[in-house]
């Protein structure tokens, strides 16, 4: 996979995954291509690390999937669910706070 | 970047202990996303060579996605999840079956099993009726 992020990324595409799927149902391609779209290609992910998180994130109830032929192809749509919703809330969230304190503690750093 | 093996990464899936609907699913996924990348770049007119190894490079190593899937424990199967379970578990279910064995062999092979039983009651016939024209000719003769 693209070793272009640093190791606090971490969780970051969970976050982006729930995000985007918030809005539409989406398979794996169009994922990819939406992320570097919505991120203006900052973040840039090894395209398969995302079917371990979507499974996973199927597995644990945040999504469901169905199939769907499209163009001779059988495509896996993925579309959140209420507790995807719930845990996109929280780690929104969480993102927010987090982001908050590091800025804060970058500021002071620099000021100090 | 060689082109990625996607019949042996089912496999490697399988091995590592990721449940066979997840290592399926993923495989087939992960391969039209390839497939897609693929005519991505021939849209934007790379030789059909070079669009797969771009397409292989994008995709990433299929050993490290092997290694992300098997990380994530709720897509494992059970037995990989709770190996001191299955320890115990998967004896005891042999010896329950055990009794059963022969009859789901059975069942398993069951056109096999009337042709031998109708072969051999052919065979007792032919021999019984054999029998009793030698025993009618002793007789009567």
């Amino acid at each position: 996979m693209a070793q272009s992020n640093p190791p606090f990324m971490s969780g970051v595409p969970e976050l982006l995954l729930l995000r985007l799927l918030n809005d539409d149902e989406m398979y794996g391609y169009e994922l990819v291509r939406a992320i570097k779209q919505v991120t203006n290609e900052a973040i840039s992910l090894g395209e398969g690390v995302i079917y371990p998180v979507l499974h996973s994130l199927e597995r644990n109830g945040s999504l469901k999937s169905r199939r769907k032929a499209v163009g001779g192809r059988t495509r896996v749509y993925y579309s959140l669910t209420r507790k995807g919703r719930d845990r996109l809330d929280r780690l929104r969230n969480d993102w927010k706070r987090i982001q908050g304190g590091v800025a804060t503690a970058l500021e002071t750093a620099v000021n100090a | 970047m060689r082109e990625p093996d996607f019949n042996s990464l089912a496999a490697a899936l399988r091995k590592n202990g990721v449940a066979g609907r997840h290592a399926h699913r993923a495989v087939n996924e992960l391969r039209d996303h390839y497939d897609d990348l693929v005519d991505a770049a021939v849209d934007e007119g790379a030789s059909s060579r070079k669009a797969r190894r771009l397409a292989a490079k994008q995709l990433g190593s299929m050993d490290e996605f092997v290694a992300q899937m098997a990380a994530c424990r709720e897509l494992k199967t059970w037995s990989f999840r709770y190996p001191h379970l299955a320890v115990v578990v998967y004896p005891l279910a042999c010896l329950a079956i055990l009794p059963a064995a022969p009859i789901l062999a059975g069942i398993a092979h069951r056109e096999a099993l009337v042709r031998w039983g109708t072969s051999l009651l052919a065979a007792g016939l032919v021999t019984a009726a054999m029998l009793l024209v030698m025993q009618l000719s002793i007789i009567l003769g």
